[in-house]
């Protein structure tokens, strides 16, 4: 750094922000209860919608009567799809690759509806209490069909066609090769077969959906505030859904009281209450309860996978040949058919396996559309992979964390390509840096692996059973294919940040606004954000694929880059300056010459100004594009141990471990914190959580006192977490994803968990449970397996 | 502490002849009358007649403590009362126990401490902390995991949670989680 002689104004010390545990800075209003939700936030004169939904799980509707709804104090309107005018009212679906066939969601429905929770009618009135006993008295006339909602009973001849112009319920399908896909066992190798089967859940962001709509503009543009990951994308869906120009509609979000996938969908709620408001010409707002939110908002994960796995006596894996298919329910979802994409894409974590051959469905049936949850199909893939290989250990008389030591891919064949698969923002495969055997040792190291049993026979002498689970993934995070950011320099020397990302409780307005003061050279308090709105921000791709921070977070600090230049050039232009003496550093211009000088930020505008003879400071402005083509692949090792109380069924989970490798860190306190969330959220899908639906397809899982979700009692008590930090060379400052990591190895970790506490029980764990202690008890009363030969 | 306009807006009735009932109740200190429809949830009244928007609703059956206020001192479920059932009580919000600016101490050892992400929640949280350091609860007895059980919190895994509810009610720091190479 040059000697700064200028004695007006010393440069500050470069202050770092990536890499540091920076408090939040949105807690503040956070936490005084101001954070400014959807519900929270004004919305005058909106007349109130309450939604009718499909109480069929298959039918004909043959009438929706509306006279006694109509007639009810203070209805406003009822309006059934008949009286809504839409040029398009069909709901996107961003992953149907040649081949597939079309069963994208209609925004409402018309002569046939396929799914209990399936939009019929909406009664607006003044307020929600009067919307509801309107809706009660709306009669609809129900043709029934017989329902399917078991997706190999629907592939299955004669099965109920949900879509009977295609004939067919197998609507997508997905083939993954690599290496000989013809591979065969030798003589001696071991072949396992098995079925696994996952159940359905849902996300359960505590905050529910809502849409506000109204008029603005003298009544010529359309205002939609919507809880949702895509505001661009929503925004996009409207104009084209009532055929005006993108510019007629703004879409604006605010912060979300969680995400996790279910609000990274466009969603028929979205395009209806709009349409209301366009039909009324009045303000209107739509509230989601809990209620309808298990039967509306997207469900995840549910699927059945048939593998065999051609493993050498050493344990080396030969190959993976697998069969699997998706209950998507009654139509697509935004990226319905991810899940199990990426079963076949990413089953093989970071262990070798050469020969890969993986053909995947998607098959539909009467229930809620599925959809991404935190982790997309990676969970699945993930528990698939790793109870092959305990499977394996036990069979062979290899230690579990040996057998994984013998398939791990070296350092040295990193990057690597696993060929092309049908991802919509990743058509190819290819591992970025990494070291995934120093991984597994560090999460041994800390999980103290070596010591465990002697932990088991401890705690057998207390009439416990314990065991211990190991897990690796390699997750695909930080995907393309592109994003935008825009930033300004203010009048009054301060920044403002458009960030594309949107604020979901993962810290995006402190870490993004980190990424630019590392760029700028800046104190944080210098640089304001803003984010959800898409007058301010027009295009962007949107919150999801652990790619906030990462591609977001990039272009960010590269429109802050930008936005050096474009000062630089301002300084430039002005006469008698010599470009070359021209600097930026520490937060500021620096002139260079006889007579160094330092403009601090604050300074610049007026400077500029003054120098230019212009009237008044002016705003500058710059803005970035950055492509992304290949994502980057996150990984860790997840340890669990477990213990069963044999007399009761309950399991806790004594200590818990994660070493885990996101590249570049930019605030390692919410690193940890996503890390332990995602944990805890997986642990509640093996052990809790299930969405049930009865013999005649009706969701019996409709409140959070049926819907069990983790609570304070199931966070291990022992947590720990070991970070690595490998920059990746596909992001421009070493980002990878971390979101959604978490909850992938949690899955596997757990189910192998359960799978060695229960080792002595003739008891199989081929998927995700929910292992709850009915499950426990009845696996604890199966014979015996006699003396086991699986070793700690 | 937040100030709020006691004139309550009323909840848009027209003319449904709804039975209503006048209510009396001080709210964080400040006396309201008006009249309410007999159906009213505690939760709307506070939230939408009167703007106290910190409580959140999330679940509407009392089971996941998002709308957890103080009501006579005890901690309630605002989502399953009526607002009539708190005719001559006192209810205290979070609005109630903000600071004039910036955090309260136990809003403090919540941000230091990351216990919360997307704070849908943290609301109803901070009134049971408020609730327990009240009772002077032992940081180390049984009951702390009593009153957390009481809440969900979808986003953080209670872990940091634990941690600020045991810092405010006085317990020592625990050792980190995280270590890097």
């Amino acid at each position: 750094m040059t000697e700064n002689t200028n004695k007006s104004m010393a440069r500050p010390g470069r202050r770092r922000y990536v890499g540091e545990a920076v408090l939040r800075r949105e807690d503040e209003e956070l936490l005084q209860g101001r954070g400014g939700f959807l519900p929270d936030l004004a919305a005058p004169n909106a007349a109130e919608i309450c939604i009718v939904r499909s109480t069929e799980p298959h039918a004909v509707v043959r009438a929706i009567r509306k006279e006694r709804a109509l007639a009810s104090p203070g209805v406003i309107a009822v309006l059934a799809a008949d009286d809504l005018d839409f040029v398009d009212d069909v709901l996107p679906c961003v992953d149907m690759i040649p081949g597939t066939l079309d069963v994208r969601q209609r925004v409402i429905a018309r002569e046939r509806v396929r799914y209990v929770g399936q939009p019929m009618a909406l009664v607006v009135a003044t307020n929600r209490y009067l919307a509801e006993d309107a809706a009660a008295l709306i009669e609809i006339v129900y043709e029934s069909l017989p329902p399917v909602t078991d997706h190999m009973a629907a592939m299955n001849p004669g099965a109920p066609l949900l879509y009977p112009e295609l004939g067919t319920n197998i609507v997508y399908q997905v083939r993954q090769l690599d290496g000989n896909p013809d591979f065969a066992p030798s003589d001696g190798d071991l072949v396992i077969r098995k079925r696994f089967e996952f159940h359905r859940q849902t996300a359960v962001p505590l905050e529910t959906r809502g849409v506000t709509a109204k008029l603005i503009d003298n009544g010529e543009r359309l205002h939609v505030e919507s809880c949702t990951q895509l505001p661009q994308v929503l925004r996009s869906v409207l104009a084209g859904a009532f055929g005006i120009g993108l510019d007629k509609v703004r879409v604006t979000a605010p912060r979300l009281g969680g995400g996790f996938g279910a609000k990274e969908m466009v969603y028929p709620e979205e395009i209806l209450v709009p349409a209301v408001a366009r039909k009324l010409q009045r303000p209107v707002r739509w509230l989601e309860d809990r209620r309808e939110h298990f039967a509306s908002t997207t469900h995840a994960r549910e699927e059945t996978v048939d593998a065999e796995a051609v493993v050498a006596k050493d344990g080396a894996f030969v190959g993976l040949r697998l069969t699997g298919w998706a209950n998507i329910g009654a139509a697509y979802g935004f990226v319905g058919n991810t899940p199990i994409t990426a079963m076949g894409a990413m089953v093989r974590g970071p262990y070798r396996v050469p020969n890969l051959d993986a053909q995947m469905f998607s098959v539909v049936t009467n229930k809620t559309p599925l959809n991404v949850l935190r982790g997309a199909g990676a969970p699945q893939a993930a528990l698939v992979m790793e109870r092959l290989l305990d499977e394996a250990a036990r069979t062979l008389g290899i230690d579990r964390a040996e057998i994984r030591r013998r398939n791990l891919i070296r350092p040295d064949e990193l990057p690597l390509d696993r060929g092309r698969t049908g991802f919509a923002n990743s058509h190819h495969i290819i591992y970025d840096e990494g070291d995934y055997p120093r991984c597994l040792e560090a999460g041994l190291r800390l999980a103290e692996y070596e010591n465990f049993e002697s932990d088991r026979i401890a705690a057998a002498a207390r009439g416990k059973l314990r065991g211990i689970g190991i897990a690796m993934y390699v997750e695909i995070t930080a995907v393309g294919p592109y994003e935008t950011a825009r930033i300004a320099l203010l009048p009054d020397g301060t920044i403002l940040l458009y960030s594309s990302i949107m604020p979901v409780g993962q810290g995006s307005e402190t870490t993004q606004r980190q990424l630019v003061a590392e760029e700028l050279g800046v104190a944080m308090e210098q640089v304001a954000i803003r984010q959800g709105d898409t007058d301010e921000v027009p295009d962007a791709v949107g919150t999801f694929a652990s790619r906030g921070a990462a591609v977001g977070g990039a272009a960010a600090r590269m429109a802050a880059r930008e936005l050096v230049k474009t000062i630089l050039h301002g300084f430039a232009e002005v006469p008698d300056c010599d470009p070359s003496a021209l600097r930026w550093e520490g937060g500021g211009v620096v002139i260079l010459g006889p007579t160094e000088e330092f403009i601090p930020l604050s300074e610049i505008p007026a400077r500029l100004a003054s120098l230019r003879g212009d009237p008044e400071p002016r705003r500058i402005e710059a803005r970035h594009r950055i492509e992304i083509p290949r994502p980057s692949y996150s990984y860790a090792t997840h340890i669990a141990v477990v213990e069963i109380d044999p007399e009761t069924g309950a399991l806790k989970i004594p200590r818990y471990t994660v070493a885990h490798d996101c590249g570049r860190i930019v605030n390692p306190l919410l690193v940890e914190g996503q890390i332990v969330g995602g944990v805890v959220q997986g642990i509640g899908a093996v052990l809790r959580e299930n969405l049930v639906y009865d013999a005649n397809g009706r969701l019996q899982t409709r409140a959070l006192m049926d819907y069990v979700l983790p609570g304070a009692s199931d966070c291990p008590t022992d947590f720990k977490l070991w970070h690595m930090e490998t920059p990746t060379s596909f992001n421009p400052f070493g980002m990878r994803g971390v979101g959604e990591g978490g909850t992938i190895g949690a899955h596997a970790a757990m189910a192998n968990a359960v799978a060695d506490t229960l080792r002595d029980y003739d008891v199989a764990v081929d998927g995700s449970g929910p292992f709850t202690p009915t499950w426990i008890m009845e696996a604890l009363s199966k014979p015996p397996r006699g003396t086991s030969s699986e070793k700690g | 502490m937040t100030a709020f306009d006691p004139t309550p807006q009323k909840t848009v009735w027209d003319d449904s002849n709804e039975s209503q009932t006048a209510l009396s109740v001080t709210v964080n200190g400040k006396q309201v009358r008006t009249l309410v429809a007999d159906r009213l949830l505690l939760s709307d009244f506070l939230r939408d007649d009167l703007g106290l928007t910190a409580l959140k609703v999330a679940c509407g059956e009392g089971a996941c403590g998002a709308c957890t206020i103080v009501i006579d001192g005890e901690p309630a479920r605002s989502c399953t009362l009526l607002a009539v059932q708190t005719e001559g009580a006192e209810i205290l919000t979070l609005e109630g126990l903000n600071a004039p600016q910036g955090l309260n101490p136990v809003q403090q050892i919540f941000q230091q401490h990351h216990a919360l992400q997307c704070g849908y929640c943290t609301p109803g949280w901070l009134m049971t902390a408020y609730s327990m350091i009240k009772r002077s609860i032992h940081p180390d007895s049984t009951e702390v995991s009593q009153y957390l059980s009481g809440h969900i919190c979808r986003c953080t895994g209670y872990r940091n949670i634990w941690t600020a509810v045991r810092r405010a009610l006085g317990a020592a720091n625990d050792g980190p989680v995280s270590g890097q190479e």
